[in-house]
């Protein structure tokens, strides 16, 4: 157990020092890169996702990937989007992000964070209903790109071709004001 | 002058997008897939059943989830010390209530402390219901290839980008 406490502590600070450092944690930027206003946020996540899949490839090469696919419910992964989506457009922050911004000092994240608590509890409360009524019945299974595609290799090319041409998008759509540097 | 301070005080996105990917790999070489929603179920669990065991070890949420002694709360823990350790060492100006925000409604703390807890709970209940967050599935899963991330990453963006425009209106651009 206890090597697992410190990869998992030490990881966390990685993550939530370079996720502040490029603004994730601003509930304003967020609020801007969804009104199309700063692309920035949204190409690196993108950018992240391209690279991580690259990396996994070669991991899995190696034998040391530890993988774990989630299933895709057409209805509770659906509803849980849109619900989601509505939440990260009101509020600005995702859930990582709410613990890294409360540490930042924003105190609007600890109140989301607390709020996360509550709708964490209550969907556990309710898990025993919910999920046999929305989920397991509309689960389709542990499907990925590479159930499309003749190797795992050509389905990681196609995810990055895919992302790729969002980022490409962003750069078109998003429109930028401001200095250069963060967008 | 002070604005070019500002801006320049974070990250261009893509050396930071290499940078968040290595930290990516790396957990997925020494742990699994990373997440961070679990990691709010891990905190309630560890704390509900020091008050009410059985109730803990009848609901299935928190029979398949680890407690606060786990590599899921550790990582949520340093992704708060990481944000602090950021925070005290950056330029970046923290705030309560988000510049656009403010513009949009007013400089009420309450009004935004409540509305973010209302989001704080729509976003947890979603993750829940879908298995992960952003990380957890959109991120993670994508990396994996996996429908499932791709699906729910497709629609948080879309309604995010539908509610932002909902909340915001023009304020936004009036800059």
């Amino acid at each position: 157990m206890g090597s697992e406490i410190w990869l998992g502590l030490f990881s966390g600070i990685a993550f939530g020092f370079v996720i502040q450092r490029v603004g994730a944690t601003n509930a304003d930027k967020m609020a801007k890169a969804h009104l199309m206003l700063q692309g920035g946020i949204p190409k690196f996540m993108l950018m992240a996702i391209i690279l991580s899949a690259i990396g996994l490839l070669g991991l899995e090469a190696a034998g040391v990937a530890n993988t774990r696919v989630l299933p895709t419910s057409l209805v509770a992964t659906g509803v849980a989007g849109i619900l989601f989506g509505i939440g990260w457009g009101f509020c600005g922050y995702c859930p990582g992000t709410t613990w890294a911004a409360a540490g930042e000092g924003r105190m609007d994240a600890v109140f989301a964070l607390i709020g996360g608590l509550a709708g964490a509890a209550v969907f556990a409360h309710l898990h025993g209903y919910l999920v046999p009524l929305l989920y397991d019945p509309f689960n389709v299974g542990q499907i990925t790109l590479a159930d499309w595609t003749a190797s795992r290799p050509a389905a990681v090319i196609l995810l990055v071709s895919i992302f790729g041409l969002c980022i490409g998008a962003i750069n078109f759509l998003w429109k930028e004001k401001n200095d250069g540097r963060t967008q | 002058m002070e604005k070019k301070n500002i801006s320049t005080a974070y990250w261009p996105w893509l050396p930071a997008a290499f940078a968040l990917a290595g930290i990516i790999v790396f957990i997925f070489a020494t742990f699994g897939p990373p997440a961070s929603s679990s990691g709010f179920v891990s905190t309630i669990k560890g704390a509900v059943q020091t008050v009410a065991p059985e109730y803990v070890e009848n609901k299935t949420h928190y029979a398949m989830m680890p407690d606060t002694g786990s590599w899921l709360f550790a990582f949520v823990l340093g992704m708060a010390m990481g944000g602090f350790i950021a925070g005290r060492t950056g330029r970046i100006p923290v705030r309560d209530i988000p510049e656009i925000w403010e513009k949009r409604f007013d400089s009420s703390r309450t009004r935004r402390f409540a509305a973010t807890f209302v989001g704080g709970f729509i976003i947890l209940f979603a993750a829940r219901l879908a298995g992960g967050c952003t990380l957890g599935l959109f991120i993670s899963g994508s990396s994996q290839l996996a429908v499932s991330g791709l699906y729910f990453g497709a629609l948080i963006f879309a309604f995010a980008m539908v509610t932002a425009r909902l909340v915001y209106g023009r304020t936004g651009k009036e800059e």
